[in-house]
């Protein structure tokens, strides 16, 4: 007889309880494309505090965390606000020398991700030569060289997280977790971490993973935790089903860096995430999911 | 000749560097940089290989801000993440043509994307560098722009090197396991070319009306300045017709030209355009 499959499905709410403060959290996503934003919602309702945060090119979420006191370090390669700015919060935490930093080169990161993932204590390349950041990190970068040629080369530490989150379009119950648009980081940082938490749009009965099984980028044996939430990216994207909420980005940039802006967390603290969709995403959902739609390709001009 | 915007003319001059040879990623939705590549798309360079967020062997796509990610998945052959594009272009010397932008540049060809003022302390800290500071190293060919040429960002040393182009001659890039090819920095005001370790940047062209002295006076590293300077090329109708028409109709190229107070207005119409038609499709 199979045995029943692993039901890993923890609500949202809950979801506060399987960080500690002070771990390490590597959060997915990159650009203003499909970070977890629902379960960084909800580590600023839960309280945490003292959360090294991981990002490869984070956005609003980095800067929402620093804005509600939950960053106690922040390990980068990029953070921006892009059109709207650079992340006000973000800066000030650093500007102020009030969060601890460490700021990677972007291949570096994910290749530190990559040692860990598949168990090497680092990884060779041929790293960022003449860059400054190296020398500023001897505990994660050194120069190693070619057992076999004498080439010299850059060598990354192994990075391990205590947690990785990532926010995937649907997954089943024993976290096997599907994307079809922006996956970014999110695998890398999932095999590398020591627990995993997936938020989803949608959970979904095995058979539906099966249908489609090229799809499951992250098989469940990795995943420890399986969350719904519906819009669990917005105000960044999840193609195919919404695009980046713009207007609520240029809503945040231009509250983020002022006095007010402690009324802002505030609401996200008070409110359930079902209240946050009520007052943010009534009407304007179908049109965040119609700007996919509306999206053109060009056909061949080539006069 | 149709009246142009200096913007258009820097998108066709980067567009002329983009080839078919190699594969280039581009990250976030940077608009002069996706309008040069779709332009080179739509004309010259056809077959040129991009990869949009994680699609991979995109088709040319219309920009928006809110579209553009969107609409990169819905021609790409292929959806790879961040560290399968790392390993499977930027280190394995597939990439072609990489244009950057950043706070500083200087006549060595490296970036500050890092910060202003002391590391640990900023007056003001910069986004950071994401990938560049390995990728303007391994491409074939780097392209830095500058929408405002002056000597507060080409500057003498950047005050941080978040990246570099590390070896610039073709036989030292060879030597060291990189494509040859050059360094090219297309400005406001000018074209810039460095292809030799130990040779300053010649101006390669001045675009129509610049003079020549005014790009030294305003560039911040030593300058080789040919007796003769051609003239920048200027955007042909065609090339004019396909920007603002398909490619770029919204105008989000024009964002990164506009100073302060015109940004967010600016900003905010397009973004009202955007959401007008998404909207029709559902009311």
């Amino acid at each position: 007889m199979t045995p029943p499959p692993t039901d890993k499905v923890v609500p949202l709410d809950e979801l506060g309880d399987l960080v500690a403060d002070g771990e390490s959290v590597a959060f997915g996503g990159g650009w203003f494309a499909n970070h977890p934003m629902a379960a960084v919602r909800q580590l600023i309702r839960a309280g945490r505090k003292d959360i090294h945060a991981i990002t490869v090119v984070g956005s609003v979420d980095m800067d929402l965390l620093a804005a509600a006191g939950v960053l106690g370090h922040l390990s980068f390669s990029m953070v921006t606000l892009e059109a709207f700015g650079l992340a006000p919060n973000v800066r000030k935490a650093i500007e102020t020398a009030s969060v601890p930093f460490t700021e990677y080169t972007g291949l570096g990161l994910l290749i530190g991700l990559e040692a860990q993932g598949r168990g090497m204590p680092f990884l060779p390349y041929r790293g960022p030569f003449g860059s400054d950041l190296p020398a500023r990190y001897p505990e994660i970068y050194a120069t190693t060289t070619c057992p076999f040629t004498g080439e010299e080369l850059t060598a990354v530490r192994a990075l391990q997280p205590d947690v990785a989150i990532v926010h995937a379009l649907r997954c089943d119950a024993e976290g096997n977790a599907q994307w079809d648009g922006t996956s970014g980081p999110d695998v890398d940082m999932a095999k590398a971490a020591r627990r995993v938490i997936v938020t989803c749009e949608e959970i979904v009965d095995r058979s539906v993973i099966a249908q489609n099984p090229h799809m499951t980028k992250l098989p469940g044996y990795y995943v420890d935790a399986v969350v719904e939430a519906p819009f669990g990216a917005h105000p960044t994207s999840h193609i195919p089903r919404y695009s980046m909420d713009a207007w609520e980005l240029m809503d945040y940039a231009g509250q983020a860096g002022t006095d007010e802006f402690g009324g802002y967390v505030d609401r996200i603290r008070s409110e359930s995430e079902d209240d946050y969709r009520a007052r943010v995403l009534t009407g304007r959902d179908v049109v965040l999911a119609a700007l996919v739609d509306a999206a053109e390709t060009l056909e061949g001009a080539n006069l | 000749m149709t009246a142009y915007d200096v913007h258009e003319l820097m998108v066709t001059r980067v567009a002329a560097e983009v080839d078919e040879d190699g594969v280039t990623v581009m990250g976030s939705f940077t608009p002069l940089a996706y309008a040069s590549y779709m332009l080179a798309k739509l004309t010259h360079a056809p077959n040129a290989y991009l990869v949009g967020f994680d699609a991979v062997g995109m088709a040319p796509i219309q920009l928006s801000f809110t579209g553009a990610e969107a609409a990169a998945y819905k021609g790409a052959v292929c959806r790879w993440g961040m560290l399968t594009e790392i390993n499977s272009i930027h280190l394995s010397n597939h990439g072609g043509v990489e244009a950057v932008s950043s706070a500083q540049f200087d006549g060595d060809g490296a970036i500050n994307l890092s910060t202003i003022g002391p590391f640990d302390k900023p007056k003001v800290r910069l986004p950071g560098g994401a990938g560049a500071a390995e990728v303007i190293k391994m491409y074939r060919k780097m392209i830095a722009y500058f929408g405002n040429h002056n000597s507060r960002t080409l500057v003498d040393k950047v005050e941080f090197v978040t990246g570099t182009r590390w070896k610039v001659g073709a036989e030292a890039r060879r030597k060291a396991g990189l494509q040859p090819g050059p360094i090219i920095v297309v400005t406001n005001l000018a074209v810039l070319v460095k292809d030799e370790d130990g040779e300053p940047f010649r101006i390669e062209s001045v675009h129509p009306g610049v003079d020549p002295q005014m790009v030294v006076e305003n560039t911040g590293f030593a300058l080789d300045v040919p007796s003769e300077v051609p003239t920048t090329a200027e955007p042909t109708e065609q090339q004019l017709e396909l920007l603002r028409n398909r490619i770029d109709p919204f105008g989000t190229v024009k964002f990164d030209f506009l100073s302060g107070k015109e940004r967010l207005p600016y900003l905010k119409g397009i973004l009202d355009a955007e959401w007008k038609r998404a909207e029709a499709r559902v009311r």
